[in-house]
């Protein structure tokens, strides 16, 4: 390029709009030290979020398994009182209860109670059952799924253990007179995330066999499962039945909500040996029955309802919770929680068929209520 | 601000011009610290996370192989000034195992695939198909991780659980084989993980060696035909060396996005903290634990749960800038100033 | 048979047979090569189509219009829109600064400082990234799950990527544009505003559509400084949750409701319709980019 033809094409550029890549660029730099000023000067915990009047939005995370019926409260609660509306995630039990404490949600929910240590660490936590959910053991041993085998907690925790390696073990036949167990082998499938599920697992392993794995380390959302030979491990509910459909042989724990996906997949869902001796299924009656024999609920709410005392029990059953720090920013905001929780609660609305059936949750009792609409009392 | 011709064209005072460029160039400054800056606070962050970890868990952290968070609700006690539930203890052992085995086993995978491919885009194939090709790569590199990892999930590992891996564990019982032998699994595991992650580093792989090959100069190839070389000898004695380090400086960046992939390999490891007995077997990696246990890990009342995880991202951290180094410099030393692809073959 | 003769033919045998084993390798390696480009693009249709065949069987045109608390996904696509937009703001102005500041003003030494720390940075887990940020800024700096947070974390992962672009794309913009406008007597503020980034703008504009394209597939970054809403986006900055797709397809597939597993898959879907619709704007914008520059660059 000579010169001449240089000094045209520059002249030719110069011609256009001007300096608007660098104002644009200036100005990006400056909307983002300006958004940073902002956000700086943020208030400093989770608040009343009054957009016009009277309209309020909550914001909730925590358990997948209560996510969905979470999720329909509140829209059941906002169809009868208009301005109300609250988010809710799902990432996690744990999350859920560091949301609460950290005042990063106004709830958390969680499918296993507080820790002791939580408690002394921010005494300003409290958490109110809600509902009950319950666990099925589920199998698949072809011929058999729709047998309903029966288990119980030490013949479960050995399969975990890696000590009954074959369907066809004395242990297995000896709950199972008269039914044909194949030579086959034990697959068992335990949680790879960390779990409210595992936790219920855990417990129920733990109190009917102090001896076992779980006995010795206590539940856990993350237990450590012994090391055994041709274990699976998946992510979530719907990867245990997933790895379980795919697995021939696998023993698996999966919450109640989940029974569809079990009934689809056409796994076995095994009757569970409770403290009685007795062997049942996770219906309706047997986990009534179960949440019964606990008639002292404590007044924290933290309570375990795992191999208890029924005769006719389901053992495996839990209260969902949601973690809230009795203590407000606003008298308001601690209004419309106390109002939502104690609708979400009562037996004619939140705690109704209508809204729990499709989660296959059952409703609190008349005690638990009790301890709960306390619980919910205290938020101020 | 060297151009000392005032009158030429400037309609404004050249001091005016001068202050809004200083104040420009001051704000593009403080723009270009921000890589900087970032590195260093999340090294920064990461450390004083850490510290209860590294007290409490020492050289442990890289000798033992048992993680747990210990008894979650018994109350928490007091070792050496560090707050943890009883039974705690964090071996990342074979995490750092895992992230270092399914990386390699990526690369070994991927290698071949992505440098293969490059070679005859770039040197056998019209121009269209090429760009085509190149579009292919593009996507390739675009698609979310957790994407390939559901896709991982649902398709690719019951396929190699119920197709494949049980041909594969029927070769030969010689002991160099031994790794295939065994239970083949669900087919989420190390070998699934591997092949997951060689498709998300094959594209980085590929697109940096084409772009490497088509740089190659004409004269030298020219002159390797005309001495009646065949097109694969004159590809060994001309292209493969130009490109070499420039190439591995390819690979070293693949394995270095490989490293530290956290939701597919979450997806399709089967997240399993053990030391994977067979190429089949469930293991994990430290970034695919980071973001499965930290649910739990918030539950952790003594919060060590919590600090061993910075503990481990931390490790993470400081194993990928090692490896993203080593790349940079290995590119610079390639034969042309390349200009390495940041993007992942994008 | 005189032995001249037979070492004669030994030797054109010995030949023939190089020749053979040559054509054999070059035959051999040719078709290596086409495996391996097979083994490339067939994974790639494999994953497009497993993950269009899951999505289609589910599909449903209101899943566009509804949220997610009714069965659809159009907060998650908004969500994702407005996570876009920040990152263009934050990540497009500090990148492109970055770079420009990198290409034009840095001393050598500083300049290969910043250059390093920058692609190193390109180089640090988004795990990490997303980890830091819910611990410093959730946490710590007490903003709650935030837009914020989770803009910046996105942001801190795509700057290096449109930083690089910038400075490749400045430092090919041939001296002669600048030395002619300096001839002219154009300040250093305009020439690089009016030719240099000018000339620039296609490989910024791609780099700027590589740090979208990252943004929108992300998850780890997100899921501990966004969390989640079923609601559309509210507004704020700090103390918001807000819906995008990587969340759906990473948190749904593992809901107990059939609805909500198959808005994973559909999220899924329309994710990978969106990278590959930001790879081909990309494309375009270039493209018209480039017409504009050379154009003016005659």
């Amino acid at each position: 390029m000579n010169a001449p033809s240089m000094r045209q094409a520059t002249r030719r550029l110069l011609a256009r709009r001007p300096k608007r890549l660098l104002l644009s660029l200036g100005s990006g730099l400056v909307a983002t030290a300006a958004l940073a000023g902002t956000v700086g000067a943020a208030p400093a915990s989770a608040s009343l979020r009054v957009t016009h009047h009277s309209a309020v939005q909550l914001t909730e995370d925590g358990s997948s398994l209560l996510y969905p019926l979470y999720q329909a409260w509140a829209a059941g609660y906002g169809k009868s009182h208009p301005g109300f509306s609250s988010t809710s995630g799902a990432d996690g039990s744990g999350t859920g209860i560091a949301d609460a404490e950290n005042g990063t949600t106004n709830f958390g929910a969680s499918d296993a109670y507080l820790p002791p240590g939580t408690y002394r660490q921010y005494p300003t936590i409290e958490n109110i059952p809600m509902a009950i959910s319950a666990q099925m053991i589920n199998y698949n041993v072809p011929g058999l799924n729709k047998d309903k085998l029966k288990l119980n907690g030490p013949v479960l925790a050995q399969m975990y253990e890696g000590k009954i390696r074959n369907w066809d073990a004395k242990a297995i036949r000896r709950l199972n007179p008269g039914v044909k167990l194949p030579n086959l082998r034990v697959v068992p499938i335990h949680r790879s995330d960390s779990s409210g599920d595992s936790f219920l697992f855990s417990s129920y392993l733990a109190f009917s066999d102090h001896g076992s794995f779980a006995g010795r380390q206590g539940p856990s959302t993350l237990p450590s499962f012994p090391a055994v030979e041709g274990e699976l491990a998946a992510k979530g509910n719907s990867g245990m039945v997933a790895a379980c459909a795919g697995a021939k042989g696998c023993v698996a724990y999966i919450g109640v909500s989940y029974h569809q996906d079990i009934a689809n997949d056409h796994l076995g869902m095994a009757l569970l040996e409770n403290r009685s001796g007795r062997f049942e299924p996770p219906y309706l009656k047997q986990i009534e029955a179960e949440a019964a024999s606990f008639p002292r609920v404590p007044a924290n709410g933290s309570i375990s309802l795992i191999y208890g005392p029924a005769k006719n029990g389901y053992p495996i059953i839990n209260y969902e919770y949601i973690v809230v720090r009795k203590n407000q920013p606003s008298a308001g905001l601690a209004a419309t929680m106390r109002a939502f929780l104690s609708w979400c609660i009562n037996p004619k609305h939140g705690n109704s068929t209508a809204y729990l059936d499709k989660v296959r949750f059952k409703p609190l009792p008349a005690a638990a209520e009790r301890v709960a609409s306390k619980l919910i009392s205290k938020i101020r | 601000m060297a151009q000392e011709a005032p009158g030429a064209g400037g309609k404004r005072p050249l001091e005016g011009r001068g202050r809004s460029l200083r104040v420009l160039r001051a704000l593009l400054g403080a723009a270009a610290g921000v890589p900087a800056l970032a590195l260093a606070a999340m090294v920064a962050v990461l450390l004083v996370e850490a510290m209860p970890a590294i007290r409490y868990n020492g050289l442990g952290l890289f000798t033992s192989g048992l993680w747990s968070i210990g008894s979650l609700y018994s109350q928490p006690v007091r070792t050496g000034g560090v707050l943890h539930l009883v039974g705690a203890h964090y071996g990342a052992l074979w995490l750092i195992v895992g992230t270092v085995e399914s990386s390699a086993l990526a690369l070994l995978i991927g290698f071949p695939v992505a440098y293969g491919a490059a070679v005859i885009i770039a040197e056998r194939l019209p121009r269209p198909l090429a760009a085509s090709l190149g579009l292919c790569l593009e996507v390739l590199a675009g698609i979310p991780s957790v994407v390939i990892g559901l896709w991982g999930v649902l398709v690719l590992g019951p396929f190699l659980a119920h197709d494949i891996y049980p041909e594969l564990a029927k070769l030969p019982d010689v002991p160099v084989l031994d790794f295939f032998r065994g239970g083949v699994g669900s087919g989420e595991g190390l070998l699934t993980a591997g092949l997951v992650l060689a498709l998300m580093i094959i594209p980085i792989i590929a697109a940096t060696s084409r772009d490497l090959l088509r740089q190659v100069p004409r004269a030298p190839k020219e002159g390797a035909a005309a001495l009646g070389m065949t097109r694969r000898e004159t590809f060994k004695a001309v292209q493969s060396r130009w490109i070499r380090s420039g190439v591995a400086g390819a690979a070293v960046l693949g394995l270095g996005r490989a490293l530290g992939e956290t939701i597919a390999v979450a997806l399709v490891s089967g997240s399993q903290i053990q030391n994977p007995s067979n190429i089949y077997d469930t293991m994990t990696t430290i970034a695919a634990t980071v973001v499965q246990q930290l649910d739990s890990a918030l539950t952790d009342p003594s919060h060590l749960a919590v600090r061993s995880l910075a503990e481990v991202a931390l490790v993470l951290l400081l194993i990928t800038l090692a490896v993203n180094s080593l790349a940079r410099l290995l590119v610079r030393r390639s034969a042309r100033d390349v200009a390495l692809p940041v993007g992942a073959g994008l | 048979m005189t032995s001249a003769a037979a070492s004669e033919r030994t030797l054109h045998w010995a030949e023939e047979r190089t020749a053979f084993s040559r054509r054999l390798a070059e035959k051999w390696s040719l078709s290596l090569t086409v495996l391996a480009l097979f083994l490339l693009v067939a994974p790639l249709f494999w994953v497009l189509g497993g993950v269009t065949d899951q999505a289609a069987r589910v599909w449903s045109w209101h899943m566009l219009t509804q949220t997610t608390a009714t069965g659809g996904l159009a907060n998650a696509i908004v969500g994702t829109f407005v996570l876009l937009a920040g990152v263009l703001v934050v990540a497009g102005a500090i990148g492109v600064g970055c770079g420009v500041y990198i290409a034009e003003w840095a001393v050598p030494r500083r300049r290969l400082l910043l250059r390093g720390a920058s692609e190193v940075l390109s180089g640090v887990p988004s795990i990490v990234i997303g980890y830091v940020a819910y611990v410093a800024l959730v946490v710590g700096l007490r903003w709650g799950y935030s837009l914020v947070a989770a803009v910046l974390a996105l942001s801190v992962l795509v700057i290096p990527y449109v930083a690089k672009s910038t400075e490749i794309a400045i430092s090919q913009v041939p001296t002669s544009y600048r030395e002619g406008a300096m001839a002219l007597g154009m300040g250093e503020g305009h020439v690089l505003g009016r030719i240099v980034l000018r000339s620039a703008l296609p490989g910024i504009v791609t780099g700027l559509t590589i740090a979208l394209a990252i943004s929108v597939g992300e998850t780890a970054p997100l899921l501990y400084t966004m969390s989640f809403s079923n609601g559309y986006p509210d507004g704020h900055l700090t103390h918001t949750t807000m819906g995008y797709l990587t969340y759906v397809a990473y948190i749904f597939w593992d809901e107990p409701s059939s609805a909500d597993q198959n808005l994973a898959h559909v999220a899924a879907l329309v994710l990978v319709l969106l990278v590959v619709a930001l790879i081909l704007l990309g494309r375009l914008l270039v493209r018209l980019t480039q017409r504009h520059s050379e154009g003016a660059g005659g």
